[in-house]
């Protein structure tokens, strides 16, 4: 029992560590403009795609489609920036949340047109056999899974402790009206978090596909739905809630599936994020959202 | 009328349903991801007592039309002061959790000798009363049209009533109607309620016309889609969400020419209007503008 | 030529016109204050100044150029800086951070370190609190942080709103002080106060607004002190 329970634990960290990198990429953008991308998920399938694309037609190496899935994802994120948020900065969050949903059709209708079947192997990051490790079983791509989300994390934290950037970001996060008032350039800073942000769901998207591999249409909408679902239960709007709701969430959600099932798993996920914002619970009902 | 545009039209109206229901909540104030469950609610619980109890489908429609504001009340009771983008994101949780539920529900039944009735996942065949019945395609598209004429008739009437305005003060400023005396909360409720009716409605009806549903077709796209309709049609009447309907499902699906491409263009197409336009084409300024034009 | 000038500016939220017309001048070198009632439209009159607010009509003239709606980082970058109402420290940044924001636009490290280290010997108080978080802070602390934050942007026109409002007496002496010698080292302040006394002490020129429009102009002797007072917080409407 205790093995189980502690092998549970283990894959749901490595899986949370990518539900991790989502909730930042999730938070960093509602952190800074008070609203929620949700194409922020299909952004990321569109690079994930266009790696696909690429292996699919020409084969390519494992380096390379990072690369590819992480750059297409940032350019991506930069059509919905444009598209959605920075028309309505400062005007109706309604409309801008609305615009992402458009683009997220997009995106969607995008896939399906490029790679017409549902499905496509992925090349996986290791192919051998799990590590064995006492009577634990470590698969090495949940381990290199769990190396990048927390080398990602050290550099996000680098970047908003460490550098000019970082201070503007956390002085929009902070006191938006003040930030504008200290010189900083507010429309390219959002430009720039948008672009990080996108870059850390690329890397999520591809660590999630290359561990199992293979890819669907429905990464898109698993993205969003993981990324917002860990950025709420960590608390709405805090970057180290983000990463401990991502975790937690991994955590839950393998436990949850080993007991009760894939389908209980994603019911309890919901459930525990409905139950916890009915009771307003105060670390996950702070932030204003405007 | 060909069988293509017979369906065309019904599909129009069927959604119009649904997307009024998020835009009656858009009003009042409240994003709603979740119309879709309500929408599923009364789609399985119509065919449900039509395919496997037999009941009549005016009944049946009826009971539905119950469920589905029962459950929309379910849902609103605990999140009625949650705003914004948590209560978006705790109507997203619920519409999921019945996505969920939808795709755990084994209801079967013998008829006729056979197994029938929701099977999970492989979806909810077998919806035929009204082929039973004998109810031509266009007889049906009548049917809902004027279900759905109703409908619009009681949201005008609303748009002139008081009980309109109250609901646009909630929606512009809560804080300012409960000052002055509005009943917020219980304002919130009746919508909810009134929502939840509208979006069965249409599901028990859709769940007719195709005679199959599954759980993936309330998933959260038909959820967005709603929400798009109502906003890009406009916030302005309730002829706005039909708008929106018209402009994807119409103009889109019917000319064959974006074949392949529809949600691109519509996609487009909203995100584009919504720049210039943040509440719709419809919206209160241009209705305002229309009614002075025109009376 | 006015150091800043300001011409018939309207600014409005939709269709409410905070500021039906504005035109005020303020001279290189001095302090100037504007006075007035809650509601007059000061605030949104500094906001335009800063760019956060665009003007509807009317024109903004500093030091020879148009500024009239830049972007905010534009106007810091002309040499204008605006401490605000309520002074928005960065909460959870230390205080040594904020100082650094509000450096931001500079590139040049060292002078910027200089000028911090200079900021604390201005504000010993904020010294003692260097890598202590902003939120934590007393008003007067927080209001003190403000102004040296906007002053890092080395402006030559400092832009002041309200910095007395909710301090204790002695604070408020302080920070006048400050003012005063702010302005001893050649700083051009442009400040906004509820408290008039204070205000009509370090001036050399007052304006009066009422909503949304000038309705005085002229040095501090030029009006008795109680009708400045009495204008200040009342209006000039009979009651």
């Amino acid at each position: 029992m205790l093995v189980d329970f502690i092998q549970n634990t283990l894959d749901g960290l490595s899986t949370g560590a990518a539900y991790a990198l989502l909730a930042l990429g999730f938070t960093l953008i509602f952190g800074v403009l008070r609203r929620a991308n949700l194409s922020f998920g299909p952004a990321i399938m569109f690079g994930a795609y266009c790696a696909t694309w690429t292996h699919v037609n020409f084969g390519a190496g494992l380096l390379l489609l990072a690369l590819i899935t992480v750059g297409g994802a940032v350019l991506a994120g930069a059509y919905v920036e444009r598209l959605c948020f920075a028309p309505h900065r400062g005007g109706s969050a309604i409309a801008a949340m609305v615009a992402s949903f458009a683009l997220w059709m997009q995106f969607e209708e995008f896939a399906t047109l490029v790679l017409p079947r549902h499905l496509y192997a992925f090349p996986m990051l290791h192919e051998g056999d799990p590590i064995a490790l006492g009577p634990f079983t470590l698969r090495a791509d949940a381990l290199v899974m769990l190396g990048a989300a927390l080398a990602a994390c050290a550099l996000v934290w680098g970047t908003l402790y460490r550098t000019r950037f970082g201070l503007a970001v956390r002085a929009l996060i902070e006191q938006p009206a003040a930030a504008a008032l200290a010189g900083i350039n507010v429309p390219w800073v959002f430009a720039r978090v948008f672009a990080l942000a996108s870059a850390l769901g690329g890397v999520a998207g591809y660590l999630v596909i290359a561990t199992h591999g293979q890819i669907t249409p429905m990464l898109g909408m698993w993205a969003t739905m993981k990324g917002l679902l860990a950025m709420m239960l960590g608390g709405l709007g805090s970057l180290p809630g983000a990463v401990l709701g991502g975790l937690a969430l991994g955590f839950i959600e393998a436990h949850s599936q080993w007991y009760l099932g894939p389908q209980m798993r994603d019911l309890i996920a919901y459930l525990l994020l409905f139950v916890l914002l009915a009771a307003r619970v105060p670390w996950m009902t702070t932030r204003s959202a405007s | 009328m060909d069988d293509y545009a017979i369906g065309v039209l019904t599909n129009i109206t069927l959604f119009s349903f649904v997307a009024l229901s998020a835009y009656l909540l858009l009003i009042a104030g409240e994003m709603s991801f979740g119309q879709q469950a309500f929408f599923g609610v009364g789609a399985y619980a119509g065919g449900i007592l039509t395919a496997l109890y037999g009941w009549p489908l005016p009944l049946a429609a009826l009971a539905a039309v119950a469920l589905g504001a029962l459950a929309q009340l379910l849902v609103a009771l605990p999140t009625l002061r949650l705003r914004g983008l948590y209560f978006a994101m705790a109507t997203l949780a619920a519409a999921e959790m019945a996505r969920i539920l939808f795709e755990l529900l084994h209801w079967r039944r013998s008829i006729d000798g056979e197994l029938a009735g929701p099977d999970g996942t492989q979806g909810f065949r077998g919806i035929r009363w009204i082929f039973e019945h004998g109810i031509e395609p266009l007889h049906y598209l009548g049917i809902v049209g004027v279900l759905l004429a109703l409908v619009l008739a009681l949201f005008l009437m609303l748009e002139r009533s008081k009980l309109g305005a109250t609901l646009r003060a909630i929606g512009q400023d809560p804080e300012l109607a409960a000052a002055v005396g509005i009943d917020v909360q219980r304002v919130k409720l009746g919508v909810a309620a009134a929502a939840g009716a509208l979006a069965a409605l249409g599901g028990v009806l859709y769940a007719h016309h195709n005679t199959y549903v599954e759980p993936r077709n309330f998933d959260i796209m038909l959820g967005v889609h709603s929400l798009a309709y109502a906003l890009i049609g406009g916030l302005g009447t309730a002829l706005g969400p039909l708008l929106g309907v018209l402009l994807d499902i119409g103009v889109l699906e019917s000319t064959r020419f974006f074949q392949g491409y529809r949600m691109i263009v519509f996609g487009g197409l909203v995100a584009v209007v919504l720049i210039y336009r943040p509440r719709g084409f419809l919206d209160e300024r241009t209705v305002q503008w229309l009614r002075q034009r025109f009376t | 030529m006015s150091f800043l000038s300001v011409r018939d500016v309207v600014t409005a939220y939709g269709k409410i016109e905070a500021l039906r017309g504005v035109s005020l001048e303020v001279a290189e070198g001095a302090i100037t204050c504007l006075l007035g009632p809650n509601g007059a439209g000061k605030t949104t009159l500094m906001l335009t100044l800063a760019g956060i607010l665009r003007p509807r009509r009317g024109s903004i003239r500093f030091a020879g150029e148009d500024i009239a709606g830049r972007a905010p980082h534009a106007i810091v970058a002309r040499g204008v800086a605006l401490v605000p109402e309520n002074r928005l420290v960065f909460p959870a940044m230390t205080v040594a951070e904020n100082l650094q924001a509000g450096a931001y636009q500079r590139r040049d490290k060292n002078t910027v370190a200089r000028d911090i280290e200079r900021m604390f010997a201005r504000f010993p108080r904020l010294k003692e609190r260097a890598a202590q978080q902003a939120g934590t802070l007393s008003g007067g602390e927080q209001q003190m942080l403000a102004v040296a934050r906007a002053l890092m942007s080395r402006p030559k026109l400092l832009l002041m709103d309200e910095p007395s409002l909710g301090l204790a007496p002695l604070v408020v002496e302080e920070i006048f002080r400050i003012v005063t010698e702010l302005h001893r080292d050649g700083v051009t302040i442009f400040l906004v106060e509820q408290n008039a006394h204070m205000a009509l002490k370090v001036a050399q020129h007052f304006y009066l607004m009422e909503q949304g429009k000038v309705t005085f102009s002229g040095d501090p002797g030029s009006l008795a002190e109680d009708e400045v007072i009495r204008r200040a917080y009342l209006g000039s409407a009979k009651s």
